[in-house]
């Protein structure tokens, strides 16, 4: 009798104490994994806000293009969102990081409605190289800002000089022209219509069609920062951004248009019309309604040389 | 046997109530924590968001919304066209958000003019050029521009500049 209640007792206390202790210990280690995780998300926020804001220095201002090295210290993958939900669209960024080999972050998505990042839709590395080109159609209307994974190699076979002058100037030493074939270690093979290659990833028809085919899809550009868009950027991040941009021009064809009559009060007479553009820019669809707009912008550019009064 | 029961009793009240105290401990001790972590969480918000204005305002008066481009045969650098701004202000609906702060304002310092808000009567014999506002209080970042717009005398047009101060304000977390 003695014996079973000893036995009771000590069973009991021990039981008591390893329920108890395993729930503390569960509870410690579950608010530890949470706090982790917690930091990471707010990690990944942070680094994803910082991202955006190091397109601004990149804003050009008379010059015609940018670029930065951008180290985030751990490796990252960014994810590219564009999204049409507003007036001017939402550039949206969402940054996740590897520690100790397990991913963090990624789940708040900060958004920027003056941004127009062109990358794929995700990229991974620790080194990003990021530049910008200046849009003009004809007057100012945005920075394309470029995001490539350092690690990336991208090989250019039979650019124009105009092109390899172009990617010289960016300084970006992960992109090599050649005229024959690519090397089998580059990531990227980007065909122009006088290369001799044959396995390419991308093909661009920068001589007749204006065209780039990538993933699949082929998408329409109509100057050279639109071509450099098309190679580096995802076909439907592309479309989604020009779509972006193209509301822009519409709101600032208005602008102008607008300065245009208020000016003329002051004896400061254009002849520029910017219907034209304001109605191809709002009605614009897809990338096939570039050609028209880069021709009515072209005639822009033609009508206001030698003019005094000038409106952009 | 009754005593051995009450013995019982108070070990396992004792137990409870040091179960209690270490929880309340824990929860306290936890509270501290995430008022600390929410804490540092808002001044880390504070600060991007001063950074996002001083980085801003350092290149608003280049973004095509304020530029005065090549309009005065020039290419002057941090120079804002008053004539869009203006036009600008009548659309800023359009614009709410657009720049990630919640106002942007242009004080003309010199020549100093009427202390009036810019519009289409005053304009521009007037000192300030509310362009997006949001109604709350917040820091205000500035970077000094020229002001400049197409302004004509005895029949013929010509490009004036003046001094003025472009601000953008964000709100600070508390």
């Amino acid at each position: 009798m003695n014996n079973k209640k000893g036995f009771m007792n000590v069973s009991f206390g021990w039981i008591f104490a390893l329920v108890v202790g395993a729930f503390i210990l569960f509870m410690a280690i579950y608010v530890s994994v949470s706090l982790i995780d917690l930091q990471g998300t707010n990690q990944g926020a942070q680094v994803s806000r910082n991202l955006g804001m190091i397109f601004d220095p990149l804003e050009t201002g008379f010059e015609d293009s940018k670029t930065t090295v951008l180290d985030i210290s751990l490796k990252s993958k960014i994810t590219n969102t564009c999204n049409l939900d507003s007036s001017f669209g939402t550039q949206g960024l969402k940054t996740s990081q590897k520690i100790f080999g397990k991913e963090h972050g990624g789940d708040i998505e900060v958004e920027f409605k003056n941004k127009y990042l062109f990358s794929d839709k995700i990229i991974e590395d620790r080194y990003f190289y990021i530049f910008s080109r200046k849009l003009d159609f004809p007057y100012k209307v945005a920075d394309l800002v470029f995001v490539i994974p350092k690690s990336k190699t991208y090989c250019f076979s039979g650019a124009h000089k105009r092109i390899t002058n172009l990617t010289m100037a960016l300084n970006l030493d992960n992109i090599v022209n050649v005229s024959g074939e690519c090397p089998d270690n580059a990531d990227e093979k980007v065909c122009f219509p006088n290369s001799p290659a044959s396995d390419c990833t991308i093909v661009v028809d920068n001589a007749v069609t204006q065209t780039t085919r990538k993933l699949g899809k082929t998408v329409t550009f109509g100057d050279d920062s639109t071509m450099l868009a098309s190679i580096f950027s995802d076909p439907e991040i592309y479309e989604c951004q020009m779509k972006r941009i193209m509301a822009r021009v519409a709101s600032l064809a208005y602008i102008y248009d607008q300065k245009k009559d208020y000016i003329e009060s002051k004896n400061c007479i254009t002849p520029i019309s910017l219907d034209n553009l304001y109605s191809q820019a709002i009605n614009y669809e897809d990338s096939s309604d570039l050609p028209l707009l880069y021709s009515t912008r072209n005639n822009l550019i033609d009508n206001s040389k030698f003019r005094d009064c000038l409106l952009w | 046997m009754v005593n051995v029961n009450k013995l019982g009793q108070m070990k396992i009240q004792q137990t409870a109530f040091v179960l209690i105290a270490l929880t309340l401990f824990f929860v306290l001790v936890g509270l501290f924590f995430l008022g600390f972590y929410l804490q540092s969480v808002k001044e880390d918000v504070s600060e991007l968001n001063s950074r996002q204005a001083k980085l801003l305002v350092s290149k608003l008066a280049n973004s095509p919304e304020f530029t005065c481009g090549t309009a005065f045969h020039s290419k002057y650098a941090d120079c804002v066209d008053s004539d869009k701004v203006l036009i600008l202000m009548q659309n800023s609906s359009r614009y709410k958000n657009f720049w990630g702060v919640d106002d942007i304002k242009i004080w003309k310092i010199h020549p100093s003019a009427t202390h009036e808000e810019c519009n289409v009567l005053t304009y521009p014999d007037c000192t300030t050029y509310n362009i997006l506002e949001s109604g709350t209080v917040g820091v205000y970042e500035s970077n000094f521009i020229s002001l400049c717009r197409i302004e004509q005398e005895g029949g013929k047009s010509y490009t004036k500049c003046e001094l003025a101060r472009l601000m953008v304000s964000y709100t600070k977390q508390t």
